[in-house]
């Protein structure tokens, strides 16, 4: 589909035009690694670093802010009129969705690849072949996941003014309840039960799957199945993909600001 | 399949209890130059986003290029092009960039689209700054742009809304050259709404929007005779009572 690819295009050129978000992307991960992790490692006795454990949960915070906010452009797009000009295209609102969510998910995983490549090493932490490929795959996977989610929100919320609310009640919950940071197992119930509504969580999980396996035994590996992580993916992915697509087609939805009448 | 580039039958749109556009009957002919004219909030905005399928009628029917406007949107938005009352260009993206995007969007091959954006470029006086950003250019080469983007299609019918609002006066001219340019270029309908009346002179004929309702239909020249009146804006006058300025806040 020519239009998927070239609404995944602009995503791509209007992200390298941004500098400031492709540094911040980039350095955010290590900012993390230096400043959370150091602290944390003087107080973790595990049997790894805790800087190696982080890592994974490090490049799911990449997936997640380049996939993230890749999809919540769209609110930007509805601001500057974009919107307006996508949805008169001659091509339907699952295609429009899944350019947006292509785009997002090209630039999740180009991203959370390229601060692997550094991170990786910087933490001595060498993947088998195997687990590499299944890093990749779970890159992939979850910038889709994430992605798609991104979309839903972006398709429901009115003006860039909720953005700030977006970070403090989205993004940030969704990147301490993923692992990340800490097995999940350590957190309570009902804590539990939230980050396993969060697509990260599977992605993280399957991350360490990937990267930690040799530290499993531990209690560091992943703690759910592999075929969980990546049924719950896809299901987070093509359901905010169809969610999107719907609401992208709602009259007096997302039309209603964009085409105010007169 | 009609001859009639565009058909209205009753047409009517409502948001909640606001009635902004009643019983529109309208038909205009291929290739024909059609201005729909009426002070801000007449429904002229309205009228056009549900001719391009953005909205969907509350009443009655229409029909752009042969398809019907609710149950084929996706040829309707094939065969329409549409350009905004307020810029949709990405600032961000180049000129050139911009109107690959919308070639994409449109399902053009590379190699059909390349050649005619350049086309498009050189004749829009636009192609010295192919590779600027958008947010460069002055009100008036956006315009242009826009206009550009809305025709790479090779539309059968191009909608206008208020293309030279917010412009000054020696924009707004060079802007009217390049659209009476367009139809002798390529035969296209164009269909375009204003709220200078001054303006629709060179239309082939005028519809006159007040609250929702048509008030004339006609040649310029016509309506003006049948008033007695020498221009568009006291043929507004004659027909509603009341003067554009008073409706026409600023």
């Amino acid at each position: 589909m020519r239009a998927v690819y070239g609404i995944a295009v602009r995503e791509f050129i209007r992200f390298l035009r941004q500098r400031g978000r492709v540094v911040s992307s980039l350095v955010r991960p290590f900012v993390w690694l230096v400043f959370a992790g150091t602290g944390f490692a003087a107080i973790f006795a595990g049997a790894l670093d805790y800087r190696r454990y982080m890592a994974p949960g490090l490049l799911g915070m990449v997936v997640m802010f380049g996939a993230f906010l890749a999809s919540l452009s769209t609110v930007t797009d509805r601001d500057a009129g974009v919107l307006r000009m996508l949805l008169v295209a001659p091509i339907s609102r699952g295609a429009l969705a899944l350019g947006k969510a292509v785009g997002a998910t090209a630039l999740g995983t180009v991203q959370a690849l390229a601060v692997a490549l550094i991170l990786l090493p910087a933490v001595r932490l060498w993947p088998t072949l195997s687990g590499a490929l299944l890093a990749v795959v779970a890159i992939v996977l979850t910038s889709f996941a994430v992605g798609a989610v991104g979309l839903v929100l972006a398709a429901s919320i009115r003006s860039i003014e909720n953005f700030a609310g977006v970070m403090n009640f989205v993004v940030f919950p969704m990147l301490f309840l993923c692992g990340a940071l800490y097995p999940l197992h350590h957190l309570s119930a009902p804590l539990q039960t939230l980050a396993y509504l969060n697509p990260l969580t599977y992605g993280v999980d399957l991350l360490k799957h990937a990267l930690l396996a040799k530290w499993s035994a531990g209690g560091y590996g992943g703690e759910l199945a592999i075929t969980l992580d990546f049924a719950a993916l896809i299901a987070f992915g093509v359901a905010g993909l169809a969610s999107a697509a719907y609401l992208l087609a709602r009259e007096g939805g997302v039309t209603r600001t964009a085409f105010r009448g007169e | 399949m009609t001859a009639a580039a565009i058909e209205a039958h009753g047409l009517g749109k409502d948001f909640g209890p606001v009635r902004a556009l009643d019983q529109l009957d309208l038909e205009v002919r291929e290739a024909e130059f059609f201005g729909l004219l009426g002070p801000n909030g007449a429904g002229k905005t309205t009228t056009v986003h549900l001719l391009a399928t953005l909205l969907t009628p509350s009443r009655g029917a229409a029909r752009v290029a042969g398809h019907d406007v609710v149950r084929e949107s996706l040829r309707v938005r094939r065969s329409v092009g549409l350009v905004f009352q307020e810029t949709t260009l990405d600032r961000d993206l180049t000129v050139e960039e911009n109107l690959r995007f919308a070639a994409r969007l449109w399902n053009l091959p590379g190699r059909v689209a390349a050649p005619r954006i350049e086309q498009l470029l050189r004749r829009f006086g636009l192609f010295e700054r192919r590779r600027d950003p958008v947010r460069a250019l002055s009100g008036g080469m956006r315009r242009a742009l826009d206009i550009a983007r809305g025709i790479l299609h090779e539309p059968r019918v191009l909608f206008l809304d208020e293309p030279t609002a917010g412009l000054d006066p020696g924009t707004r001219r060079s802007l009217w050259q390049l659209i009476l340019g367009l139809r002798q270029w390529f035969g296209v309908t164009v269909f375009l709404t204003t709220h200078y009346l001054e303006e629709a002179e060179p239309c082939d004929r005028v519809a006159v929007l007040d609250r929702g309702r048509l008030v004339a239909l006609g040649t310029p020249a016509a309506l003006k005779r049948e008033a007695a009146v020498s221009s568009l804006e006291e043929v507004f006058l004659a027909r509603t009572g009341h003067s554009l300025a008073e409706t026409n806040p600023g």
